[in-house]
């Protein structure tokens, strides 16, 4: 997209919160939490090569170290420290959990790694319930801070009106995600476009020929995992404020579980892998897809006892994600391209 | 550049002898070629100078520098640079960006740094130089076309172009050659001259195309079968007892 | 001692069960170079089918059908989806069978709904007691009829057509397909037989004795733990692949009693990670060499 087409985009997003009602404004905010996450993913498996399941579990870590940074003192352990710094150092708490998978990142190639990826997802399951201190376990879950910004909350607290709306909690998260969201993408899309995303396509297309380059092929799969893993971790930041609770998984399937890194994996490969604009358009399928039919159920009266919304996203995305392989291996991502290149074909 | 010196060098696969006992020294600035048949074990040689493979037995040097003791992308940053067999470029990517691979080593900066724009000066200024170095081989036209979209021949030069990227002394061509005609050919001999001359850069060619080698090289060594049979000028070579036998024999 | 014999008796009696899913795994992988993450939903597929056809034809037939069914349906997904993106890298289509996954185990959840049925076999639950040892009937026949499948595999593989032109295609693709090895049939045959063995896995799966839970979504996540089974014995192997579902049987049957029953799912898991970090490419598979 050109630089004067974001400039629409951009007012049409910061004004939608002054005209959609809060259950739109919330499932706009998941499809950024996706959008987020996605893009991480993206980075890691489109760019560099490396297939992960283990998004769910970068999540999980993002998140509990978000609630414990920046929880209070009391039954569980908090730290009691400012939001914004919490929210970072959650992240930099997510990158260095994907450093310290380098080991394996480092050895295990391609699918190996994604099978090797899984185990986190394990893990993770394994010390969300077992670390109740950390997590506040399964049955109650634990509350995290609110976010703030210098002092100014991100909840309905305070009289704050705009234009005649006010602009209560949920409204002031949207624009604190929209903002994480552009600054994730301006990120990614700068760095896919210097030496490190040369270095990550190398990796990917042939690791002795990006050595004989002089790339340390070790070193730069731990840092895009590094890369991938703190984008997951803002993602689920991102997610325990959404939810306004952070609840470890009773099983493998559920936020932070197998489904959920596969539901990344999803948004990624229908975008076109390796595409950061894509990764985006494959949130808005994957994350936004059951949002969007949960708003419309009672208008629609599809749903009736086992169809569910998020059935039927399940249904929708998994077969888009087998289109995508056999018919447009670019995704979503290759398609607006094409569209243009046929329509410049057929005038000429 | 100083010499790059193999010394005994043995490579074994399980039972399978890929090199025996093999010997040379390629000295600065020269046109070096590495000939031999098919599977005289010309590529494992390639792979154990650039540290891809490593041998049981035998020293590598590059002046006082053990070349063993370095993982490949460090040997790549001493200026050994390389081109491939295959091409082993992105086809998704242009041929700038697969230029400018090369030149990973001799710039910053990671994530952050490219994702926050501080490195745009720089990047600026290795395309550029990427760009010059395309022209001097020739492609210029073609830098910001996806190297999938172009020529096999292109893919080549953009290669080897690749491997000059890196700023490299001694540079290794494996059968640049293969898979062009006879006036591609020509000119990438000449091109080969050039590099060698211009940019005073020493190049260690393996090749099957006979005439190409005995036009241009300083030095031939001749691999059958993991060993070397004979070492000398193109004159000497060619009229090697040994060499003929194996090799020169066989083609014609 | 005897609890630890015991152990023993449940991690193989379950490790037998985990050699079939892993054996179908690494067939597919040998003939194609595809992960299949489909696995988990073939074997759901398989324990549908019994479930919906055994009151009405018997417990026998039904489990004949299911096990047919979980084949044909493998099959199909190769016939009707794999073979026609020739194309495609084994990456996308380890990414393709991810879709597949997701389409077959939601509907069938979907189907199952609240319940979690038992789909009955006639040894499940009734345990014999043998000199302090308790050895449930599924684990004996589980373990006997993976030994009678595994060695009619290795005889198959060893001494038929089908398991020359199986083992030249997993040996080099090319050469194979110049000596008049028909890839196409091979590849089928490969999935064909995964579905079978996934098939006759969930038979022993969905019971009492082996996970005190009947047809659901944990049958899933039972069947994915053939990952760690087939990569820790090293995808390309299928001896690696038998010893890596008898080791994911036993970890799981010591971390169930030793630490918890919560920590034994990703015990498994763990245990594969270590392994891959002291061999990338499992026990008994083979390193990618480089080649450029």
């Amino acid at each position: 997209m050109s630089r004067l087409a974001w400039i629409p985009v951009g007012i049409v997003l910061l004004l939608l919160p002054l005209y959609l009602e809060a259950p739109w404004l919330k499932a706009g905010q998941y499809m950024m939490i996706g959008a987020v996450g996605a893009i991480g993913l993206t980075l890691l498996t489109g760019q560099a090569g490396q297939l992960s399941l283990a998004h769910g579990f970068f999540l999980l870590v993002g998140a509990t170290s978000y609630t414990v940074l920046a929880g209070p003192k009391g039954d569980h352990l908090g730290l009691g420290l400012d939001p914004l710094i919490s929210l970072v150092g959650a992240v930099a708490i997510s990158a260095l959990a994907g450093m310290a998978f380098a080991p394996v990142a480092g050895r295990v190639r391609g699918i190996y790694l994604g099978v090797a990826s899984l185990s986190l997802v394990f893990l993770g399951l394994y010390l969300g319930q077992a670390a109740e201190s950390l997590t506040g376990g399964t049955s109650t879950g634990r509350d995290p801070a609110t976010f703030k910004l210098f002092g100014f909350p991100f909840s309905n607290e305070g009289d704050l009106v705009v234009a005649g709306v006010p602009i209560r909690g949920t409204e002031r998260i949207w624009y604190l995600f929209l903002a994480l969201l552009a600054l994730a993408y301006w990120l990614a899309r700068g760095a896919v476009r210097t030496r490190i995303g040369r270095a990550w396509r190398a990796v990917r297309d042939n690791e002795a020929a990006a050595a004989a380059m002089g790339v340390d092929v070790r070193r730069t799969k731990a840092s895009v995992f590094a890369v991938s893993s703190a984008y997951a971790g803002l993602a689920g930041v991102m997610t325990v404020l959404w939810f306004d609770i952070l609840k470890p998984d009773e099983s493998e399937y559920g936020t932070y579980g197998v489904n959920t890194s596969i539901a990344f994996l999803a948004m990624v490969i229908i975008g076109g892998l390796g595409s950061v604009g894509g990764a985006v358009i494959g949130a808005l399928v994957v994350f936004g897809l059951p949002q969007v039919l949960t708003l419309y159920s009672t208008d629609l009266g599809w749903f009736t006892g086992s169809v569910t919304p998020v059935l039927v996203s399940s249904f929708v995305y998994g077969a888009a994600i087998v289109l995508v392989v056999l018919f447009e291996p670019g995704g979503l991502a290759a398609v607006g391209p094409r569209v243009k290149h046929r329509i410049r074909e057929l005038r000429s | 550049m100083t010499e790059l010196v193999l010394q005994n060098v043995s490579l074994r696969f399980g039972g399978l002898i890929a090199l025996d006992d093999i010997s040379f020294t390629v000295s600065p600035g020269s046109l070096h070629a590495l000939i031999g048949p098919n599977g005289a074990g010309k590529s494992s040689c390639f792979n154990v100078i650039s540290g891809l493979y490593r041998p049981t037995a035998g020293t590598v040097r590059l002046g006082v520098q053990d070349l063993l003791r370095l993982a490949p992308h460090r040997v790549a940053r001493l200026g050994i640079g390389r081109a491939f067999q295959n091409t082993a470029l992105s086809p998704h990517s242009t041929v700038l960006d697969n230029v400018l691979l090369g030149r990973h080593a001799l710039t910053r900066g990671g994530f952050l740094a490219g994702g926050l724009r501080l490195t745009s000066r720089q990047e600026r200024l290795h395309a550029a130089r990427a760009r010059e170095i395309c022209d001097f081989l020739g492609i210029g036209a073609s830098v910001d076309r996806p190297l999938g979209a172009l020529p096999y021949g292109v893919a080549k030069l953009a290669d080897i172009a690749r491997a000059l990227a890196t700023e490299p002394s001694l540079l290794l061509l494996d059968e640049p050659a293969a898979g062009l005609n006879t006036d591609e050919t020509a000119e990438l001999a000449a091109m080969i001259g050039q590099i060698r001359t211009d940019l005073d850069i020493a190049v260690l060619l393996v090749e099957h195309d006979m005439e190409l080698v005995m036009g241009i090289a300083d030095q031939v060594t001749v691999l059958d079968f993991g060993r070397v049979i004979a070492d000398g000028t193109p004159a000497d070579v060619q009229t090697d007892p040994d060499v003929v036998k194996a090799y020169l024999g066989v083609t014609t | 001692m005897t609890t630890f014999l015991q152990l023993m008796v449940n991690g193989l009696g379950k490790g037998a069960v985990f050699a079939l899913l892993a054996l179908g795994f690494v067939v597919i992988y040998k003939a194609t170079e595809v992960v299949n993450f489909a696995h988990g939903s073939l074997v759901l597929f398989g324990g549908y089918l019994v479930l919906v056809t055994k009151d009405h034809i018997g417990w026998a037939a039904a489990a004949i059908i299911g096990i047919l069914s979980a084949g044909l349906l493998a099959l199909a997904v190769e016939r009707l989806l794999l073979a026609r993106s020739r194309h495609a890298d084994p990456f996308s289509l380890a990414l393709l069978t991810i879709g597949v996954d997701v389409i077959i185990t939601e509907e069938i959840i979907r189907r199952l709904g609240v319940s979690v049925p038992f789909i009955g076999d006639a040894w499940d639950a009734k345990p014999i007691q043998l000199g302090g040892i308790t050895l449930f009937r599924t684990h004996l026949v589980a373990l006997l009829v993976a030994t009678v499948l595994i060695t009619a595999f290795f005889l198959a593989s060893r001494y038929t057509n089908w398991g020359i032109a199986m083992r030249a295609q997993a040996e080099n693709r090319e050469a194979a397909a110049l000596v008049g090895i028909r890839s196409s049939r091979v590849t089928a045959s490969a999935w064909l037989l995964a579905g079978l063995l996934a098939g006759i896995a969930v038979l022993f799966i969905a019971t009492q004795d082996f996970s005190g839970a009947g047809l659901s979504r944990g049958t899933h996540s039972i069947a994915l733990a053939a990952f760690p089974a087939a990569i820790l014995g090293g995808l390309d192997s299928t001896v690696g692949a038998i010893v890596g579902g008898v080791a994911v049987g036993l970890v799981d049957a010591l971390s169930t009693y030793y630490v918890s029953f919560a920590f034994a799912k990703s015990a498994v898991f763990l245990v594969m990670l270590v392994v891959l970090v002291v061999r990338p490419a499992g026990l008994f598979g083979t390193r990618e060499t480089t080649r450029v």
